[in-house]
């Protein structure tokens, strides 16, 4: 009996480390058999901290790759994923079985993974690793960094021009890193808007916690905000919760959003991947293997200010003009959004 | 009245466990209205045959024959239905239940539990037996003795007619002992018919009509009572001749080896357990602690042996202060500790033999050299020790834990005694012994007392305190009764006492 | 900064009642699992599971009163594996309890990608103002103004004692969890009444899982219960056992939980790190003051098994 009873709990386990950590790993690309192994083809290895679909950061990197395999043509680059790899830990081993298989490129898809990138590029020189948000890099590591104020600065611009109640949410992950910035962008872009406007933030205390942000979002509305935004993957929830409230409005960030609530989200922050994924491609190809640190902005179009086509006319156009030109004057410099004094 | 129709018959009841032969053919008879003793040692089989009279286990061969007819008893609602009733050593009953809801259990069929109804009834059945109960009480509340008689009410309410009673002394003050006889008779003057098992022997003699003694799992003697003796009884269970080790000789009591002044300490649930202990122990006598286990015992030990935190007050070991030191230094000091769960605290079960005998030494010569055993040394030691001490045992590489109790008490002793401590404290070292254990130890506390050691008796066997100590102290409710010479300590006397009744003793 | 009115106040009790549901659920159902003797770690991975069936029979049924029955089902099914590996086979509770919860997350992800694919939103349960009681003012938007699950998870707490107090399966629950022994020499089947238990508190799980996805948040997401499960073991200690206390529990926490949300959204200058954790610390605090006898059950964690030799 004891021993049926291992099996069995083997078998439960081994099912569940299957279902939760490696389902995903699986290559995107259809196998392309090996007798065709042209020099000039690129290995892609993603390790993301929750899901390819989860609508936020790890969807946006995902699409961006998938983007970059397309107009290189799917013979030319190969992409392999791994998920809910949150645990920089577990994302190690991931990160060192794809280094080891020989993979080109390994795109570890958040900033925990910065210390656990730095142990494991040591070992394997000819490959290149890149992470993100961040900006420590090594001879064959970059780190890429979007630059998510500016984005938050023209949704805020937007949110504090169109709010009828005054009152902006933010519902936040946790307060440190891209969040903060982000927040902080927002921030400004309000009160540059309209000075009345105010800007509440407040966090979950969690990335993932769709239930938890869906309440905070809840508890803005009732407290009086009508434009909402927020950060990280658990942010869906709380668009959810907007989209139950006629006349209560969401602004997406790391990428659009519009398809889950096309009548409550009125713009987006969106992160061009291929664009990053496409110079890292270019720079390998040019014998650089890292070392740079690949920002994200504006100006080069690795961020774009998306309108939802289907509200777009609920924005009065001086609005949007006022929106426009506090872009250009970003791109040029002219304004410069503030990073939070750490 | 014995004549009368046969209650219950045994015939031919055999019973295998793997490697062990429980049951060899064993008859017994039990009368209408009759109280039969089931006397044997630990491991004659008395509890393997009460527990296929309730159905727990199925005897390989024989037949159950109550009031003449021919039954198959396969589970404990079978015999319950057939009105067997059985009042186990350890109470089967839930704590945190009250007295009805615990007799109730596993009847009631209803969706809702009536306990008015049950209420009643358990009060009419009370009161024709005398039982004193309050039906509301939770069972956490109640003395021990007041536990078992929820249990014989339990079985009553089931309408039993033929008792079971495993050990119903074991855990009861004297004077509860005596209640419960009385109320054993007058139930089977009422017509119910009662199996005690036990092996004490005096218990035996006061309650049954009959005995019937079981040696290796053979009946060996069927007698009336009023025709036999204890000391007949004995030879009977033992098998052979007993010469009882009994204190020989005053003592003359050297220095104090172990004094506690005022000490105070909390027990496990944070209340107070030791409320104010003054006592001392002197070279060469042995001091017994009687009293109710569970009324600082156990607290009393551990502080001494320096398990436990004293909140207050003062211990000296051999004249120099030991409050809250260590056990490490209690050991070096000269403490030699009997614990009282010999199985998990006084050894390791699964150490072998020989590491359980070098435990508080494996670090010192001759049994290490640096960091390396002297297995030579340690094997040549502990098989003197194995022989000293008549250990069974297959080899020095049995898990301790595979031997029987006697032989883990032996082995405790051996270790502590060779380490030529100054003062010793047992507890409960003969619980749940047979009389041939139990003697052997005594002899071996016996021996310790002549060599000039100071022990400490805690027991609540009060024979066993008779016969072997010099004063003996009585602990009730974390205090010290009273503490007499052996001379002036009678049954009655300690047991009074025992129950927190000092005016009356005095 | 506006103060705090009675408008907040009102939106600070009805959120924390509505957060308390989802609670109170899996607490009461483990409730009776630990009253019979056997812990469910497994609570999480119930309630993924819970969860993921509850939205997705929802999606593709039409109905979330579709997706509440199969998250009953589902939770009765895990409650069944539950009791074969742990009551049965005898499995280290503890183990088999997390053995369980990894399979509840890998299972709901997988099923999640393979049969939805893509962040998908829901129409749950709507809330029901029950006429009349939602009218009485402060009172009754706080009271009587949320979706049904929450009536249901308030009404379960007495129906729960009046099942564990006055009823011969209650008592013969309460017994078994304390001592097995006895319920077993008095006919009472242990083994049985463990998997009652097991599947009761599993089903109950699985409601607490849908409640998140069909009575609240309207979608799913990967780890969607973020915990929530854990807590409600803690609450079911928190709680002593008991319903009523585990509905205080449950309350205190979900009220601590709505009043710091509150407190961050309105910009009250307190440290957001601190706002978080002060529902933990707050039922912790309260875990540590609150004394008295407590009778767990005794026999939690132990399996039965029949003394082999008497």
């Amino acid at each position: 009996m004891k021993r049926v009873l291992t099996v069995f709990l083997t078998i439960v386990m081994l099912f569940a480390i299957a279902g939760c950590s490696n389902s995903g790993t699986t290559a995107n690309t259809p196998q392309k058999p090996a007798e065709s192994p042209k020099a000039e083809k690129i290995r892609i290895a993603l390790v993301l901290p929750a899901t390819v679909d989860d609508m936020a950061w790890g969807q946006s990197m995902v699409e961006g790759l998938k983007a970059v395999q397309k107009s290189m043509g799917e013979d030319k680059v190969e992409l392999a994923t791994s998920e809910k790899l949150g645990n920089a830990v577990d994302a190690g081993a991931a990160i060192r079985q794809y280094a080891t298989q020989g993979y080109d490129i390994i795109l570890a898809h958040g900033s925990q993974y910065q210390s656990v990138l730095g142990e494991i590029a040591k070992d394997f020189p000819k490959t290149t690793f890149a992470y993100g948000t961040g900006f420590t890099t090594g001879p064959n590591i970059f780190a890429y960094d979007p630059q998510a104020q500016e984005g938050g600065y023209l949704l805020g611009m937007l949110a504090g021009k169109m709010s009828k109640s005054g009152i902006v949410g933010i519902v936040g992950p946790v307060e440190s890193g891209d969040a903060v910035k982000y927040n902080y962008g927002v921030q400004q872009g309000v009160a540059k808007a309209k000075s009345d406007v105010q800007t509440r933030i407040a966090y979950t205390g969690s990335f993932n916690d769709i239930v938890g942000a869906g309440n905070l979002a809840k508890t803005h509305i009732s407290a009086g905000a009508d434009f909402l935004t927020g950060s990280s993957q658990q942010a869906v929830g709380a668009l959810r919760a907007v989209a139950e409230t006629e006349g209560k409005y969401w602004l997406s960030t790391d990428m659009d959003q519009s398809s889950l609530a096309p009548n409550h989200v009125l713009a987006s922050q969106v992160y061009n991947w291929e664009k990053v994924a496409t110079k890292i491609i270019e720079l390998r190809k040019q014998g650089t293997l890292g070392g740079q640190r690949l920002s994200l902005n504006l100006a080069d179009g690795t961020i774009q200010f998306k309108y939802n086509e289907k509200l777009a006319d609920k924005v009065p156009a001086e609005v949007k003009a006022a929106i426009e030109q506090a872009k250009q004057d970003i791109v040029s410099g002219k304004v410069k959004v503030e990073l939070p004094k750490k | 009245m014995a004549e009368n129709m046969q209650h219950l018959e045994m015939l031919g009841i055999t019973k295998r466990f793997p490697g062990v032969l429980s049951n060899n053919n064993i008859n017994i008879q039990l009368g209408t209205g009759e109280v039969l003793a089931i006397l044997g040692e630990n491991g004659a089989g008395k509890t393997t045959l009460m527990n296929i009279l309730y159905g727990l286990y199925q005897p390989d061969a024989g037949e159950i024959l109550l009031k003449g007819k021919s039954v198959k008893i396969n589970s404990p609602r079978e015999a319950i239905a057939l009105g067997v009733g059985m009042v186990h050593q350890h109470f089967m009953l839930v704590p945190n239940l009250t007295v009805t809801e615990n007799v109730i259990l596993g009847l009631s069929r209803k969706i809702l539990v009536d306990l008015k109804t049950a209420a009643i009834r358990i009060k009419e059945i009370s009161d024709s037996y005398g039982l004193a109960i309050n039906p509301d009480a939770y069972i956490w509340q109640l003395s021990v003795g007041e536990q078992q008689r929820v249990e014989i009410i339990k079985a009553l309410y089931r309408g039993a007619n033929l008792l079971i009673l495993d050990e119903p002394t074991a855990v009861l003050t004297p004077q509860e002992s005596k209640e419960l006889i009385l109320l054993l008779k007058n139930m089977a003057a009422q017509g119910n018919s009662i199996i005690v098992i036990s092996h004490k022997l005096n218990e035996v003699m006061a309650v049954s009509d009959r005995v019937t003694v079981l040696r290796d799992g053979e009946v060996c003697a069927d007698v009336k009572t009023r025709e036999t003796s204890s000391e007949a009884l004995a030879r009977l269970m033992v098998g052979r001749e007993m010469t009882r080790h009994k204190r020989e000789g005053k003592s003359s009591p050297g220095k104090p080896v172990l004094e506690l002044q005022e000490v105070f300490a909390k027990g496990d649930k944070g209340t107070e357990a030791l409320s104010g202990i003054t006592l001392e122990i002197r070279e060469g006598e042995i001091l017994g602690i009687a009293g109710v286990s569970g009324n600082g015992q156990k607290e009393l030990a551990e502080v001494i042996s320096g398990l436990r935190k004293v909140t207050k007050g003062k211990l000296c070991l051999n004249g120099k202060e030991s409050t809250n030191h260590p056990p490490i230094d209690l050991i070096k000091m000269g403490l030699g500790y009997i614990p009282e769960d010999r199985m998990h605290v006084g050894t390791i079960p699964s150490f072998s033999i020989w590491e359980n005998f070098i435990l508080k030494d494996h670090h010192k010569s001759p049994f290490a050299k640096g960091t390396f055993l002297q297995n030579r040394w340690i094997r040549s030691h502990s098989s003197s020790l194995v022989e000293k001490y008549g250990i069974k045992t297959p080899n020095l590489e049995t898990p301790t834990g595979r031997l029987s109790g006697g032989n883990i008490q032996k082995i405790v002793l051996a270790r502590e005694i060779n380490r030529n401590p100054k003062t010793l404290v047992a507890a409960y070292p003969t619980r749940g012994l047979d009389i041939g254990a139990t003697d052997y130890i005594h002899s071996k506390l016996l021996e310790a007392r002549s060599n000039g050691i100071g022990v400490m008796l805690i027991s609540e066997d009060l024979e066993e305190l008779i016969n072997i100590c010099d004063r003996i102290a009585v602990l009730y409710d974390g205090r010290i009764m009273k503490v007499m010479p052996v001379e002036e300590a009678d049954e009655s006397t300690l047991g009074l006492l025992m129950a927190g009744l000092s005016e009356a003793a005095s | 900064m506006e103060g705090i009115n009675s408008e907040i106040i009102i939106v600070i009790l009805a959120t924390g009642i509505r957060l308390a549901a989802p609670f109170l659920l899996a607490a009461l159902g483990e409730m009776f699992t630990q009253r019979s003797g056997v812990y469910n770690l497994g609570v999480e991975g119930i309630m993924m599971m819970g969860a993921f069936v509850g939205f997705f029979i929802t999606l593709i049924g039409g109905s979330p009163l579709l997706g509440i029955a199969a998250s009953l089902v589902v939770g009765a099914l895990m409650g069944l594996l539950m009791a074969v590996v742990s009551v049965t086979f005898k499995a280290e509770q503890g183990i088999s309890g997390i053995g369980l919860y990894m399979l509840g997350w890998g299972l709901s992800g997988l099923l999640f990608r393979l049969y939805v694919g893509a962040i998908t939103t829901i129409d749950g349960l709507k809330p029901v103002a029950i006429p009349l009681l939602s009218d009485i003012p402060f009172l009754g938007p706080i009271l009587f103004n949320q979706n049904g699950l929450v009536y249901s998870a308030f009404l379960l707490v007495p129906i729960s004692a009046f099942i564990l107090y006055k009823t011969t399966w209650g008592l013969n629950v309460r017994a078994v969890g304390t001592m097995p022994e006895a319920a077993d020499t008095l006919g009472v089947s242990v083994q049985g009444i463990r998997y009652q238990c097991l599947i009761v508190g599993s089903m109950l799980a699985g409601l607490a899982g849908a409640f998140l996805t069909v009575g609240h948040a309207n979608m799913y997401a990967d780890n969607i219960t973020a915990g929530r499960g854990f807590i409600s073991i803690a609450l079911v200690y928190f709680g002593r056992w008991s319903p009523w206390g585990i509905m205080l529990g449950a309350l205190l926490f979900s009220m601590a939980d709505s009043f710091q949300s509150m407190v961050q959204v309105l910009g009250i200058n307190f440290p957001y790190e601190l706002a978080v954790v002060l529902p933990y610390v707050i039922t912790i605090f309260a875990l540590a003051i609150s004394f008295g006898r407590v009778w767990g059950p005794a026999a939690l964690g132990k399996p039965f098994q029949r003394g082999t030799r008497g």
